[in-house]
């Protein structure tokens, strides 16, 4: 099977788990004690404003038809409208999405490259390869909300370098691309950028922290297995040396289980970045997520878990086509 | 010898296990002549491969190994000295063969990279490609290495290994360790030809580590003997195998299977009653990486196995024979034709080629043999007898019921599996490789006990193997097997003495054997 061909597989089971994914999204809603054409239309609507809510949302024909409805209006980039902020839905998370996405975006760059290196380090024999493997096991074991707290006492209460919470809003642009680091960019604003990223450092690291340590346990086990394999031994014979092997020979073949690991990781950040939002202030999904929670704006939750659900199976998808780019056993036939 | 291409002298090398340390070589000296082919014959923990690994510099075990005593290859000290000067010895005067050929090819990089990984240009990737016989090496340059064969992949290993970063160098000394066990006979003979090819064509020194005797007769100028860390006995192949000095030597010579060994004392086998027949058998497995596609490993295959004889399946890698013995076991469903066993036979059972992981690793003998006899009905009472009667079956003290099976050399893992096969009283034995992962003395211990076995309880044997030699010590009779047919098939004498078909022929003649050097 040519690549292609098997990426568009994956792209068609892509799509059907989307599928599976609102319907039970849909099939949650609509079992919840809450009318959602009462919650359009107003506590006090008379019985036929009601009926024309009812009748627009497609509540009015028999379940499956309201799915079709609902998915429609999904097609539509209509998430429905949230009782808490009496906006649409869509342009909520307009507004808060992109600063979520800067926030894991980085964070999960960070992981990655703190994942290689600690599994690189680690999985040769030596003390610095010993230290290495405590600080993962510490850093993995300690929990994020104590580090956050940690780290804003250090660098914001008693060094003051950084600030405690928010964007930094104050300078930033937000054209067009709402991620502050290349709105900043394409504007040649220095000061605005410096500020940006003074604001994104603690709680990207504080989110990267844990990922990057499983990312690099899990990579340098691999990676001393596939060091310990005939072709490594090979290559040693042919006179390499040891970072020149692992560069050559080792790093491809033990990216495969740590890259499935780091597309979990970074799938499990969205969901972890609630909890980071909430302890800066970030102004992110997480932070809207977790008021819809307390309001019970069902929309909105809704629109939230739908957004996230597409980017884990995004996150899954690209995790797929990169092992078989990186593995051609998965693509080229025998 | 001055002008050695490599010389050890009193080498020591001591790993740490875990607290407690192991001599793996206890004081090895040894030179290799330029031009010369030694073979550095010994058992599995004889310490050859480790010496391979010296004359490499690629001691393993970190640094916690401590080694004493020089190796020098082309005046460079491979041992104790500066990683960068055993860098470029290996990159200019080494080169390196590995036993499998799936797994020392890296995966994931083209075949003509992994040839080049030296520095040499494209133009000398193809030349040694062309060299070492693989067909069409403009094309195959581009593949993968999971698109080659087995033995195009060990050519291209060979290939790697003369192709050192001197433009048109070839190394002054091959390691090659084991370079042949994993291939079939025919693959094994020609490689061992390219060997020797590659010696009269460049002069290059060849270390061959081998466990067989019969390789290294075909092809070495001088053998050493090696066993636990040792030099045993070294000397010219001919004079090694002809007048053998040291005890050891003569104890692997004793033992070795070979093809021109005697005929097993004929067995009174009445044509009994059938106790399995396949019939017009057929089975397809999915392609892989094709939807959809089927590929037939089996052809409708006839197999008819009487009561109280031995049936040896002969044939080489992917030819069908041990999804053949998984049908007749019942593993598998036949995609076409019939699998039939008497209910009086009793259920087929079945012996595997590694031993210890057909064992439950965390159950004592003991529980796994009673296990099988609960199964069979045999009362709580009577288990602990029955158990020591099946262990002196096989040859076991029986105070080994309460060993689990990692305190058991791989030898008495084997008989271990045996005496659980013969628990439940089977009328069939069902053997896939049963020896081919055992050291040779311990092989043809294993199939001796078998052989005793089916001649003392009627049991009948229908055996799985690559080896000629094997077949012989066994059969009453033999079946030929190539790509999914039975191509051949006859008592054990008419095999050996006439055989008909070409492929059986080709088999016999590609078989290592040490009658010619011996005699």
């Amino acid at each position: 099977m040519g690549l292609l061909k098997q990426i568009a597989s994956r792209v068609a089971s892509m799509l059907g788990v989307l599928v599976v994914l609102t319907f039970a999204v849909y099939f949650i809603q609509r079992q919840l004690p809450s009318d959602p054409a009462r919650v359009l239309a107003g506590r006090t609507a008379s019985p036929e404003a009601l009926a024309a809510a009812r009748e627009q949302l497609g509540l009015d024909k028999p379940f499956l038809l309201e799915y079709f409805h609902y998915l429609g209006r999904l097609l539509h980039g209509d998430l429905g409208i949230s009782v808490t902020s009496r906006n649409e839905v869509s342009s909520d998370i307009g507004t808060y999405l992109p600063a979520t996405l800067e926030l894991v975006v980085v964070a999960g760059v960070l992981a990655l490259i703190g994942g290689l290196i600690l599994g690189v380090i680690g999985a040769r024999d030596g003390w610095l390869a010993g230290a290495v493997r405590f600080v993962s096991v510490a850093g993995a074991s300690a929990p994020t909300f104590l580090v956050a707290i940690l780290l804003l006492l250090v660098f914001y209460r008693d060094l003051g370098w950084l600030p405690a919470g928010g964007r930094g809003d104050a300078l930033a642009a937000s054209e067009p691309t709402g991620l502050r680091l290349i709105d900043n960019l394409v504007h040649l604003d220095g000061a605005a950028l410096a500020d940006t990223v003074n604001h994104l450092v603690l709680p990207a690291l504080v989110l990267a922290l844990s990922p990057a340590m499983a990312i690099g346990r899990v990579l340098r086990s691999s990676l001393r297995a596939t060091m310990a394999t005939d072709f490594v031994r090979s290559a040693s014979a042919k006179g390499g040396s040891w970072p020149a092997v692992v560069w050559r020979h080792g790093l491809r073949n033990a990216l495969g289980p740590a890259l499935s690991i780091a597309g979990v990781q970074v799938s499990v950040m969205l969901g972890g970045s609630v909890i980071i939002e909430m302890l800066f202030s970030w102004p992110g999904l997480g932070n809207y997520l977790s008021d819809a929670i307390a309001n019970s704006d069902l929309s909105a939750i809704a629109g939230v878990v739908i957004v996230l659900g597409f980017a884990y199976v995004l996150i899954t998808f690209v995790v797929d086509t990169l092992q078989i780019l990186i593995d051609p056993r998965l693509r080229e036939p025998v | 010898m001055s002008d050695a291409v490599a010389r050890i002298e009193k080498l020591v090398v001591q790993f740490d296990r875990s607290g407690t340390p192991f001599r793996a070589l206890k004081g090895v000296s040894l030179d290799i002549a330029p031009g010369e082919i030694v073979a550095l014959v010994g058992e599995s923990g004889s310490g050859k491969t480790v010496l391979g690994n010296c004359l490499l510099g690629l001691v393993p075990g970190g640094h916690r190994t401590r080694i004493t005593g020089r190796v020098e290859v082309g005046g460079t000290d491979m041992v104790g000295g500066p990683e960068k000067d055993k860098r470029r010895v290996r990159r200019n005067e080494l080169g390196a063969v590995f036993q499998d050929p799936l797994t020392s090819l890296d995966p994931t990089m083209r075949v003509g990279k992994q040839v080049r990984e030296r520095g040499a240009t494209a133009q000398r990737a193809l030349d040694a490609l062309t060299e070492c016989g693989v067909p069409e090496p403009g094309q195959r340059i581009r593949y993968w290495p999971h698109q080659l064969s087995g033995g195009l992949r060990q050519r291209v290993s060979i290939a790697g290994a003369i192709t050192a970063a001197d433009p048109g160098g070839v190394p002054s000394l091959i390691v090659a360790d084991e370079p042949t066990t994993a291939l079939d006979v025919r693959v094994q003979d020609q490689i061992i030809k390219l060997f020797a090819r590659l010696r009269d064509d460049h002069g290059c020194s060849i270390l061959l580590i081998t466990h067989d005797l019969g390789v290294a007769a075909q092809i070495a100028d001088r053998i050493v003997v090696m066993s636990e860390g040792e030099i045993r006995e070294h000397g010219p192949t001919a004079r090694v195998l002809r007048e053998p000095q040291h005890a050891y030597t003569k104890k692997l010579l004793e033992s070795r299977l070979d093809i021109a060994g005697p005929l097993p004392p004929a067995s009174v086998v009445e044509a009994g009653e059938p106790v399995l027949t396949l019939s017009e058998v057929v089975k397809d497995f999915p392609a892989p990486h094709k939807r959809g596609e089927k590929r037939r490993v089996l052809h409708g295959v006839d197999v008819r196995l009487e009561a109280g004889e031995s049936l040896v399946l002969v044939g080489e890698s992917g030819c069908g024979k041990s999804t053949l013995l998984r049908i007749a076991a019942g593993l598998e469903t036949p995609t076409g034709g019939r699998a039939d066993v008497p209910p009086a036979a009793g259920r087929p059972q079945l012996i595997f080629q590694d031993a210890r992981s057909s064992l439950t690793p965390w159950l004592s003998i003991n529980s796994q043999l009673s296990e099988r006899l609960a199964a069979a009905g045999v009362p709580r009472k009577d288990r602990p007898a029955r158990v020591a009667e099946l262990l002196g079956q096989v040859g076991l003290d029986a105070r080994m019921a309460a060993s689990r099976p990692r305190q058991l050399s791989g030898g008495q893992c084997q008989r271990a599996a045996i005496a659980r096969a013969l628990a439940s009283s089977p009328g069939i034995l069902l053997c896939d490789e049963p020896v081919s992962a055992l050291d040779a003395t311990l092989a043809a211990q294993v199939v001796d006990l078998l052989d005793d076995l089916r001649r003392s309880t009627g049991v009948s044997l229908l055996l799985v193997t690559h080896d000629l030699a094997v077949a012989k010590r066994i059969a009453t009779r033999i079946a030929v097997m190539t790509d999914g047919r039975i191509v051949e098939e006859g008592p054990v004498e008419q095999i050996f003495a006439s055989p008909a078909h070409p492929y059986t022929k080709q088999l016999l003649e590609a078989s290592p054997s040490l009658a010619a050097v011996a005699s």
